[in-house]
């Protein structure tokens, strides 16, 4: 694949993905936006044919700085704030969308509520179809945290399922 | 419920082989787990049946940003093609310099202040930098040879004043102009030029709307915009409570390549990106004078605390860890097979020529016993030299001065034929090691990444390891050197002088070369009684999960021979508040009994835990620290208040909140202080590199 396709190819295949990913990091479609533009421009200048294997996690990492970097600039570069931050309140949540179906709406309803590294694992997971490794690569971690920490995610999600199935019966 | 991340792994798919089998096993066996994995796996349908993406670009969106991107990638080519014959030219010339700066710098041992002669032709005062009453500007000129001779061609490019600069950043797509002073000088410099060549040309100034520049400041973006460095980010951590976590985990990082890379940055007056900073490794650059082990311990560890300089209100623990020094007839022959990478890239003189005056330094302190080999990749590719004995030093050295670079081509089984020269000339009881000596193309003949990882653990087990030497800018794969390192139970050094070269290969040898003990993982456990809060400073990448302390399947990092590592936590005595800490309700269902803590005299207890490096099985040390009064900080140790010092210095250097208002001078005071011995002058040069990042932030 020439250079033009693999980028042609990577905007059609990830474009959806990355948005939505950048969109949980920013709390704000525009910047969100604004940091996938960023990703394929940084793409371009890249040496593709050496990237392709791992073009994946490439787009994720990179695309994930870039939203950290708009979210800092937000908050001043306060490296603390980075760590804080959490989306405006008055935004529409990227998991109050309209899903699909009702139960769609309620499982991400509570994924949202999740703690944010949590809330980014079970999306690059279920979203995005991550691998562990791949996971562990994009967030700087071990495979074996990757997996606590997604099960933690998924022991939280099943009490709070569960739990509020029986109330709502 | 007892947690088990392999139900989620399984559910997923993520467990297999040997581990699935097993889990399986247990499976059949418990109803239980049984319905335990048929639950989750209803929860991972259900979460994968409802992911819904709709956003998109608009269409005129994304047809433009198409239209950039793929106008980046003409332009790429363009300059690649217009520099290529001027590089070449250039490259005699610069070859011909790095050489006289060799002879000049083996002449002695390095000491900064023997180089001011040299200073002021390697510098030309930035235009963006307010001078003020600034000293004129340091620049160790034996480091970068190219610094040097690029000074000649750098005025050109260099007096593009301010409002014109400004003018560039105008024809950007989108301004972000505050702060920029600090990246210009970069851009001038190296504009997107194709990122296998080097920084440092005859360019024209950069053309307004050539290409979708963004200047910020933002640090990570300020490397990724300008060249093809890339660097892991770093989050620092916040402080964490000792009463809701208790424990803190993280593996030993003795790697040291982030600071010369720091430096390499500071001495070309430029602002390194933060997350081009690991504190852990800034701090484990030095060497710290910590006890031998006693009896048949692999190492040492020593405590000590005193107040944190830049918050007289918090407390420093220092935790120091010394490996056994073994004289070197006791450190087993060496088997060393260099890998190296000579790709046209590789074609300057702070790159293929620095190391082959590294492997001429290594070559003359080679015993009868050890044996070289040397593989190329990337360019001609193959067994240059087959692993031949340290008897016959001038057969090596020969093969070291035939190593030219040039061409492209994929060295297939580059990495491959490495490890098989070292299995094939395996030397028991000795030290087996790969050297990846490169500019950051990992074109070895594995090309996707997992792929060369899986295997460099494979051949860990074999009993090779891997150390990876860094050389060169504006192509370094900085974190991914360093994950091939730790896979292999190696390490990663970035060389940007002949001096580092020799640091690294001659007198680190022993450590950097024969690892006495492997997987060492630090935990600490921390009294509640005594201790509000803590933060570990630095070893972000090697934070570990408290479950992984003990699995020994866990890698973790690996300590040399004579080799020290130090990590510092800054402590916040009971009856402060822990500010930053983020905050959790409290449960609704569960009661937070107020836990019953043990009386104790005792602020914390470290655990460490290692492998010597033919064992799979792990043996445990462990060390109380008792609550008694801080000494003055007069009284404090050299070693701790230089680790202060420079600990305070990393965090500042990265815009940490956490290192206060502490001045620049006050850091540099602390050190000056605490310079002690300082064999090779390397804590002398330190006060240099704080006395740059004070003039950087001034002129910023």
């Amino acid at each position: 694949m020439n250079p033009e396709q693999i980028i042609t190819e990577a905007l059609d295949n990830y474009e959806s993905l990355l948005i939505s990913y950048a969109w949980e990091i920013t709390g704000d479609m525009e910047s969100a936006k604004d940091a996938v533009q960023e990703t394929f421009l940084r793409l371009s200048r890249q040496n593709l044919s050496d990237l392709q294997p791992r073009l994946r996690p490439w787009l994720f990492v990179v695309c994930r700085n870039c939203a950290l970097d708009s979210v800092r600039k937000v908050v001043k570069f306060s490296a603390d704030s980075v760590e804080d931050h959490d989306r405006a309140s008055e935004d529409p949540s990227p998991d109050e969308r309209a899903m699909a179906t009702e139960e769609g709406r309620r499982i991400w309803g509570l994924v949202a509520d999740l703690p944010s590294q949590q809330r980014e694992i079970v999306k690059l997971k279920f979203e995005a179809g991550l691998s562990y490794k791949e996971m562990a690569e994009i967030l700087k971690t071990s495979v074996s945290t990757i997996g606590v920490q997604l099960h933690e995610a998924m022991e939280t999600l099943r009490s709070r399922w569960n739990r509020e199935t029986t109330e709502v019966a | 419920m007892k947690m088990d991340p392999r139900i989620t792994a399984y559910a997923v798919g993520e467990l297999q082989g040997r581990e699935r089998e097993l889990f399986e096993t247990e499976l059949s066996a418990s109803s239980t787990l049984h319905d335990e994995v048929n639950s989750m796996t209803k929860l991972v349908d259900r979460l994968t049946a409802s992911t819904k993406l709709d956003e998109h670009f608009h269409p005129e969106e994304k047809d433009r940003l198409l239209a950039q991107c793929i106008g980046n990638l003409k332009s790429r080519t363009r300059a690649k093609k217009t520099i290529i014959g001027s590089l070449l030219a250039l490259a005699a010339g610069l070859v011909a310099f790095a050489g006289l700066a060799g002879i000049m710098h083996q002449s002695g041992p390095f000491k900064w202040t023997n180089l001011a002669p040299l200073r002021s032709t390697s510098q030309e005062p930035s235009p963006t930098i307010v001078s003020g009453n600034a000293k004129p500007q340091v620049a160790k000129a034996d480091t970068k040879s190219e610094t040097a001779t690029s000074a000649t061609l750098e005025p050109k490019a260099m007096l593009v004043p301010n409002n014109n600069t400004a003018l560039v950043a105008r024809g950007a797509q989108r301004q972000r102009m505050q702060n920029m002073s600090l990246s210009l000088e970069s851009p001038n410099r190296c504009v997107a030029l194709s990122d296998r060549m080097a920084c440092g040309e005859n360019l024209p100034a950069p053309q307004p709307s050539q290409d979708n520049f963004k200047f910020k400041r933002s640090p990570s973006s300020q490397s990724e915009a300008f060249n093809n460095e890339s660097y892991a980010r770093i989050r620092e951590t916040d402080f964490f409570t000792a009463k809701e976590n208790p424990l803190s985990t993280f593996s030993i990082d003795v790697d040291t390549a982030s600071y010369s890379n720091v430096r390499r940055f500071l001495v070309e007056e430029r602002t390194p990106p933060a997350d081009a900073i690991r504190t852990e490794e800034l701090i484990n650059y030095f060497r710290y004078d910590y006890p031998q082990p006693s009896g048949e311990n692999a190492f040492s560890v020593n405590l000590e605390r005193n107040h944190a300089p830049w918050n007289p209100e918090h407390e420093l623990v220092r935790i120091g860890i010394k490996g056994r020094e073994l004289p070197a007839e006791d450190r087993g022959p060496a088997n060393l097979v260099f890998l190296i990478d000579v790709s046209g890239s590789m074609n300057s003189p702070d790159k293929l020529p620095l190391l082959q005056r590294s492997l001429f330094a290594l070559v003359e302190n080679l015993s009868n016993d050890d044996r070289v080999a040397i593989v190329t990749y990337a360019g001609s590719s193959g067994l240059v030299l087959d692993s031949t004995s340290g008897k016959e030093k001038r057969e090596i050295l020969a093969a070291i001065s035939n190593l030219r670079s040039g061409g492209s081509t994929n060295g297939s089984g580059g990495i491959k034929l490495a490890y098989e020269t070292a299995r094939q000339n395996f030397l028991k009881g000795g030290n087996n090691r790969v050297i990846l000596c490169t500019d950051g193309d990992f074109n070895v003949g594995v090309t996707d990444q997992g792929g060369l990882q899986k295997l460099i653990e494979t051949e860990r087990e074999s009993g090779v390891f891997l150390s990876v030497l860094g050389f060169g800018r504006g192509n370094l794969k900085d974190s991914t050197m360093e994950t091939l390192a730790d896979k292999g139970n190696g390490n990663y050094a970035y060389i940007d002088s002949i001096s580092e070269g020799r640091k690294v290969l001659v007198e680190q040898m022993g450590s950097t070369l024969f690892t006495i003990a492997k997987d060492v993982k630090i935990q600490v456990e921390f009294n509640p009684a005594r201790v509000a809060g803590y933060r570990l400073i630095g070893y972000e990448n090697r934070l570990l999960a408290k479950e992984d302390f003990n699995n020994d399947k866990i890698d973790a990092g690996e300590i040399g021979a004579g080799h020290t590592v130090t990590a510092l936590y800054e402590i916040i005595p009971a009856g402060q508040t822990v500010q930053g800490s983020p905050s959790v309700d409290p449960l609704k269902y569960q009661q937070t009994e107020p836990k019953v803590v043990t009386a104790s005299n005792e602020i914390l207890t470290v655990k460490v835990r290692y492998k010597a490096p033919d064992r799979q099985k792990s043996s445990l040390i462990e060390i109380p620290l008792a609550a008694s009064e801080i000494p003055s900080a007069d009284k404090a140790s050299e070693d701790f208040r230089f680790a202060a010092a420079v600990a305070a210095f990393g965090m500042k250097l990265r815009g940490s909140p956490h290192v206060g208002e502490i001045p620049w001078a006050e850091i540099q005071d602390i050190a000056r202080g605490a310079l002690g011995k300082d064999p090779g002058s390397y804590r002398a040069e330190f006060l240099t590199l704080v006395e740059k990042a004070k003039a950087l932030q001034r002129g910023n």
